[in-house]
């Protein structure tokens, strides 16, 4: 779609009263920071005048510029100058376009906002067209998939874990996932993730805990965020949030996997009642997968490496290593 | 699978020229048919149903007989796969195929007869070399064969071989054709068997249980030898009850002495199956488990529960008779040992025991 060289913008100033600034259907911001916007036009004014369409008397929606519309409007201008669309001559398709190539010109996207664009273009052009055209622009893989992840990621999330995503505090997969846990659970799920400032591996986790634990207890997520045992660990007045964290993971990975937790902890006992001198550890493999256990030892020299053979060749007990779920061992 | 079901033929350029693609057309007279292009990436499919109700002839570029790639770090029984297609109209909750959702349809390939002139090349130069093989991994074995007639010309071409046996592998109870062959040397019809509550809840489409044992003791009293597949063994509520339930019928249905082998498998996955499984299948039961990743990468019930699930079945198999050609799908040697009391130590190992069942019930 290319917007035809003799339809060009008229330019006038416009009342900002007159402008409607609320994201309409060619905005393709989200969670944005202002700042370095209003800075600048507070020190050069406006460089780049805003795109409006809408007829002679307004009111004019924003095809493009809605950040300086709003920038200006935080700095108390009361007009400014536009170019001009007639809402005649110009489709939605072609408003979209210029708000596109307006933004792809000058910044990146963050995830929502290419869920914003591909959301919109959905209901205007064919999904093959999206695909071959506008997945590359947005530097996304052709897939289908991908392209109804980003819809679904736009229509479906809460605006705040938008905000989380456009600012990098949730990632994408773990938006993802947040999507998976469905919208009646989802914000008792943030808001946990928000409580205890869960880091990116920490929010992973979490969902993922909290899905297979609602599956295998076919109960709700929502009520078992409800749970005596989630209040308890949140109350707790002798931890700090990293702590409180950590503790919350714990107990679900306990729920998720209690036979191997019961064998880590099972090994740690038996390794720590052996009484090792210092500077020498054994450790399992992970989760016991490989059938090989590790001995470390720290020394300075080989005097101290001999003293501890030899000390440790006279431990007894050694035989209670192995694998902890077979007795005798 | 009854192949009313086949909705629409997709015939991709250059397919349809070959006997197998007239064969298929024959035999879905009046369904739709549709020429297509080679799809490319964005026909990737996110239709949940996989475009099971399509069938997609195309003609296959690669080998058709392949090594089974198996899995590093575990041991592997040095199989060899025959690809006739991929995809497969049931719809198993745990299906590895789900991971290949961008390749929709039940892909048949229409170049068989020059797929299977390579293969059978392959086999004779190599006389000393026993091949295992099946068309079992991607897609079920028999489920298409009324539509395909795969085994009429499989058949015929391996049980004449002296050093092939042919598995075809499946969960249905399409043995007609068979029956009719006059072959059954060399040939191996083998059933996937599971708990009658993972078969009724995670295997859907497939023949149920005592349908697909009806099947096979029709096709050992006509002379086939037969297998049978645990894999993947799930633990699920009541699994030892449940499995036991299997194992009665199989006694009740099967004579033991006419089985060449009974793989044991756990339910294993690659990471990224796991959220398709959760969208495909809400309510699937498969990924309740305790799973951590294995050396390979691959997720898998944690060791004492493999062990524990390998050595029950054993154990109550091996009351049924001594002599079944058990074996652990892509075990380790601990596993092995800790739950059949043995271990073949490595690849080379276990394919030497299962050549040896190969000498034993064919010669």
């Amino acid at each position: 779609m290319e917007i035809e060289k003799n339809l060009k913008p008229r330019q006038g100033v416009v009342d900002l009263p007159d402008i409607d600034d609320s994201p309409g259907p060619y905005c393709m911001s989200f969670g944005f920071e202002p700042e370095s916007l209003i800075a600048s036009i507070k020190n050069v004014g406006l460089i780049n005048p805003p795109y409006l369409i809408g007829n002679e008397d307004g009111p004019y929606m924003i095809v493009a510029g809605y950040r300086r519309i709003r920038a200006l409007k935080v700095l108390h201008y009361e007009r400014a100058p536009c170019l001009l669309l007639r809402k005649s001559q110009f489709s939605s398709l072609d408003c979209l376009h210029l708000n596109l190539h307006d933004n792809l010109a000058t910044r990146r996207f963050n995830e929502v906002e290419k869920g914003m664009v591909l959301s919109r273009l959905t209901s205007l052009i064919s999904e093959d067209e999206i695909l071959d055209r506008y997945m590359p622009l947005l530097a996304l893989p052709s897939h289908k998939e991908t392209l109804l992840f980003y819809v679904r990621l736009e229509r479906e999330l809460e605006k705040e874990i938008k905000f989380s995503l456009a600012q990098g505090q949730l990632s994408l997969q773990v938006a993802r996932m947040l999507l998976e846990v469905g919208s009646e659970a989802r914000g008792g799920v943030f808001d946990l993730i928000k409580k205890l400032k869960l880091n990116i591996n920490q929010q992973r986790q979490f969902i993922d805990y909290m899905i297979d634990i609602s599956n295998i207890k076919r109960t709700p997520i929502l009520d078992f965020l409800k749970e005596k045992s989630f209040k308890d660990i949140l109350e707790k007045k002798d931890m700090n949030k990293p702590q409180k964290a950590k503790a919350l993971l714990h107990f679900l990975r306990t729920l998720r996997y209690p036979t191997l937790v019961r064998a880590e902890e099972t090994f740690r006992k038996r390794a720590a009642s052996l009484g090792l001198p210092e500077g020498i550890k054994v450790s399992a493999p992970p989760y016991f997968e490989s059938p090989l256990y590790r001995l470390e030892i720290f020394f300075r020299d080989g005097k101290e490496l001999g003293s501890k053979l030899e000390a440790l060749k006279g431990k007894e007990g050694l035989e209670a290593l192995g694998n902890p779920w077979e007795e005798g061992a | 699978m009854p192949d009313s079901l086949i909705k629409m033929i997709t015939i991709e350029e250059g397919a349809s020229g070959y006997d197998l693609a007239k064969t298929v057309l024959e035999n879905l007279p009046g369904i739709p048919v549709q020429e297509v292009k080679a799809p490319g990436k964005k026909s990737a499919s996110t239709d949940t149903a996989m475009g099971k109700k399509t069938i997609h002839l195309l003609p296959y570029k690669g080998e058709f007989l392949k090594p089974c790639p198996g899995t590093r770090e575990y041991i592997c029984c040095g199989y060899q796969i025959l690809n006739l297609g991929t995809n497969c109209p049931l719809d198993c909750s745990y299906c590895i195929l789900q991971a290949y959702i961008n390749q929709p349809h039940l892909r048949v390939f229409s170049n068989l007869t020059e797929g299977l002139a390579q293969a059978v090349q392959r086999i004779d130069r190599q006389p000393e070399q026993i091949f295992r093989i099946g068309t079992g991994e991607l897609t079920d074995s028999l489920a298409i064969d009324p539509i395909t007639r795969w085994s009429e010309r499989l058949l015929p071409l391996f049980s004449t071989r002296k050093n092939v046996v042919l598995e075809l592998k499946t969960k249905t109870n399409q043995v007609k054709s068979l029956l009719t062959s006059n072959y059954r040397d060399r040939i191996i019809i083998s059933w996937s068997l599971n708990s009658p509550f993972i078969c009724l809840h995670e295997e859907k489409m497939a023949n149920g249980l005592k349908k697909r044992l009806e099947a096979a003791r029709q096709c050992q009293m006509e002379g086939f030898t037969l297998g049978f597949h645990f894999d993947p063994l799930v633990q699920h509520p009541g699994w030892k009850d449940e499995y036991l339930k299997t194992l009665d019928l199989m006694a009740d249905y099967i004579d033991p002495k006419g089985v060449i082998w009974i793989s044991l498998g756990s339910f294993r996955f690659m990471p990224g199956l796991k959220p398709i499984i959760r969208r495909r299948h809400p309510q699937t039961c498969v990924l309740d488990g305790e799973f951590v990743t294995g050396l390979d990468g691959k997720m898998r019930y944690f060791k004492p529960i493999r062990i524990d699930l390998y050595s029950y079945i054993r154990e109550t198999l091996e009351k049924w008779h001594s002599d079944l050609g058990l074996y652990l799908c892509m075990e380790s040697d601990d596993v092995w040992q800790r739950s059949m009391g043995w271990s073949p130590n490595n690849t080379t190992g276990l394919s030497r025991y299962l050549d040896r069942r190969v000498l034993k019930i064919f010669g």
